[in-house]
């Protein structure tokens, strides 16, 4: 019964996981191809202007287009990754439970012996597979590019699977957050919408601390924040940004494990 | 099926209310001994009321204290118009709401802690059913098969019973019409032969050959053992199918009753054409609501027809009409007049 239910998730999912594989895929293989054609020409250029708020710039979210380790950071908090791994991050939640209870096909998977803490599991590990799946394309391909290009040696390789961890955390923690809301609302849009006003007020406050040198502050606001990929490629873990993201995650999926069950599954709209 | 259960409610008037109170025996004792598929007590259902402010309040009555039992092998229907509490009922049944007062069992089990064990021998089809549009017919059968332990040992039968043939199965859901849809619907309710169907207003959308094979398909489950709970405004079929019905009104109980007592104990339409004098039908039992027009006697026939004919008697009786009671009358007799519920 698991068995059919968690490859029916896969199925469901198939076009979304391809597309947004093919788009990380392109994604993470065009920066460092930028950063070994144009990098170290625009780092000089930004540097010897002597303009700290073009260089401030430059420095988008942590990232920049200088060292391969700050493309590789700059993949990840471009809009292009956020709005592809948002896909998974909060299309899966938000469209696998209140979107299929909004439809009414929630409530004939619910009718067969099946719970809601093990459609909530199945479902959860589903999401977190396809986006392990789409944090590690997306680096594999900066890893290939980076070597095609002949800059691998700028980076320690044996670094990237931390980063590949702790991305993978952040988007679990997203992800679990869309869940919390998808249990939490009988009609997708309220669910969606405060999904995306956590995200994207996140997003913001990360990109404005880090290109505001007086309001970096608020960036500490942002689960962004604790994704510090030139850090962690420069070996640098910090345990307190991994206990940050992890509590994110238990407790939005606690929030989600207790009420999912106890909530009524209202007809159909 | 004649009697009527305890639980029943008040008839809507005194002649009626006499024959419930005759009819209110108790179940028989095999009936009484033995829990029953679907055992309902005091259930209750009360949804908040939108505002933050007003959830201090009761909020919205969907159903109170409605008690019910459904026996094996039995099709029962579940009679109401739209927000009476039909489908509250069922998705409280199903697990779906959390009853806010009583309890509900089915096969024995408890709704509430052991769902899990009640759908593993329950099939479902839900009103106006969704499924999945990117899916095939076939595809989506097999799939909802898989996620019962029971394998779907009626399919092929169903799907030759509902006309769906091998090309209309790899089609696309979405393709499909109203009727296909609620074929499926049908097929994967009952593909896995389960020891309860809760079935609601499961004719939605079907053309009359259909219909009719679908009851068919209810008689046939009933003679394998098989209980049918279902829903339906389409009393036509309830009356020719079920062995009960219940009536529900604002979420409460009004009548509960086997369908031939309920039929029985409705009015009948009489016309009486004679040459000669008219009897004085007056004083005759059951008997109500005279009117002499035009050499046509017209009155309502209540209960045992013998008075009525014995009055006949040494009349020239041209032509006698005696209009057959339908369950809409009775269902209308119930809803159009503000009737307590029995408690």
């Amino acid at each position: 019964m698991i068995g059919a239910l968690f490859r029916q998730a896969f199925r469901s999912n198939r076009v979304r996981i391809i597309a947004c594989v093919l788009v990380l895929l392109l994604w993470g293989a065009v920066l460092p191809l930028i950063y070994a054609s144009f990098g170290k020409t625009i780092g000089s250029f930004i540097r010897g202007s002597n303009n700290p708020l073009l260089e401030q710039f430059a420095s988008f979210g942590g990232g920049d287009l200088f060292s391969l380790a700050g493309v590789i950071a700059l993949g990840f908090i471009h809009p292009i990754a956020i709005a592809v791994l948002g896909v998974i991050v909060v299309g899966l939640p938000i469209m696998s439970i209140v979107g299929e209870r909004q439809r009414g096909t929630l409530e004939v998977v619910l009718a067969r012996p099946i719970s809601r803490h093990a459609l909530f599991s199945v479902l959860f590990l589903v999401g977190a597979l396809i986006l392990a799946l789409l944090v590690a394309v997306q680096l594999a391909a900066s890893v290939v590019s980076a070597s095609l290009t002949g800059v691998l040696g700028e980076l320690d390789v044996a670094r990237v699977p931390i980063v590949w961890a702790m991305g993978l955390l952040l988007a679990l923690a997203f992800m679990a957050i869309g869940f919390a809301a998808s249990v939490s609302f009988d009609r997708v849009m309220p669910a969606l919408g405060l999904t995306l006003v956590i995200v994207l007020v996140s997003y913001l406050l990360e990109v404005i601390g880090s290109i505001w040198p007086d309001a970096a502050w608020i960036s500490d606001f942002s689960l962004f924040h604790y994704v510090r990929t030139k850090e962690l490629l420069a070996g640098s873990v910090r345990w307190t940004d991994v206990g940050l993201l992890a509590g994110v995650l238990v407790l939005a999926l606690g929030y989600s494990w207790v009420v999912f069950p106890r909530r009524d599954i209202a007809a159909p709209s | 099926m004649t009697q009527v259960t305890p639980a029943m409610a008040t008839p809507p008037d005194p002649a009626m209310a006499d024959a419930a109170t005759a009819d209110a025996t108790p179940e028989p004792a095999d009936a009484a001994t033995a829990e029953a598929v679907i055992m309902v007590r005091g259930l209750g259902k009360r949804y908040p009321t939108g505002s933050r402010l007003s959830r201090g309040g009761d909020g919205v009555r969907a159903l109170e204290a409605l008690d019910l039992d459904v026996h094996q092998g039995e099709i029962f229907g579940f009679l109401g118009p739209n927000g009476a509490g039909k489908s509250t009922t069922i998705r409280i049944l199903l697990g779906f709401l959390h009853p806010t007062s009583g309890t509900a069992r089915i096969l024995g089990r408890d709704v509430a802690t052991e769902g899990l064990a009640i759908r593993a021998r329950v099939g479902y089809l839900p009103g106006g059913i969704a499924l999945y549009d990117s899916m095939t017919g076939s595809s989506l059968l097999e799939y909802l098969a898989r996620l019962y332990d029971r394998p779907p040992v009626l399919r092929a039968e169903l799907i030759e019973r509902l006309e769906l043939s091998v090309a209309d199965l790899r089609r696309p859901v979405r393709d499909y019409s109203r009727g296909m849809r609620q074929k499926i619907g049908i097929i994967q309710a009952f593909q896995h032969d389960p020891e309860l169907a809760i079935l609601d207003e499961p004719t939605e959308g079907l053309d009359p050959l259909m219909q009719r094979a679908f009851l068919t398909l209810l008689e046939e489950r009933r003679r394998a053992g098989r209980t049918i709970f279902f829903s339906s405004h389409l009393l036509s079929e309830v009356e020719e199918v079920c062995d009960r019905v219940a009536i529900i009104r604002s979420g409460r109980l009004v009548a509960l009753s086997g369908i031939e007592a309920l039929v029985a104990r409705r009015r009948r339409h009489v016309e009486v054409r004679a040459d000669g004098a008219l009897p004085d039908l007056a004083s005759v039992p059951g008997i109500t609501d005279v009117r002499v027009r035009d050499g046509v006697l017209r009155c309502e026939l209540e209960g045992d027809v013998a008075p009525f004919l014995a009055a006949l008697q040494g009349c020239r009786v041209r032509d006698l009409t005696i209009e057959p009671a339908r369950l809409e009358e009775v269902f209308l007799e119930y809803y159009g007049r503000d009737m307590e519920p029995a408690r």
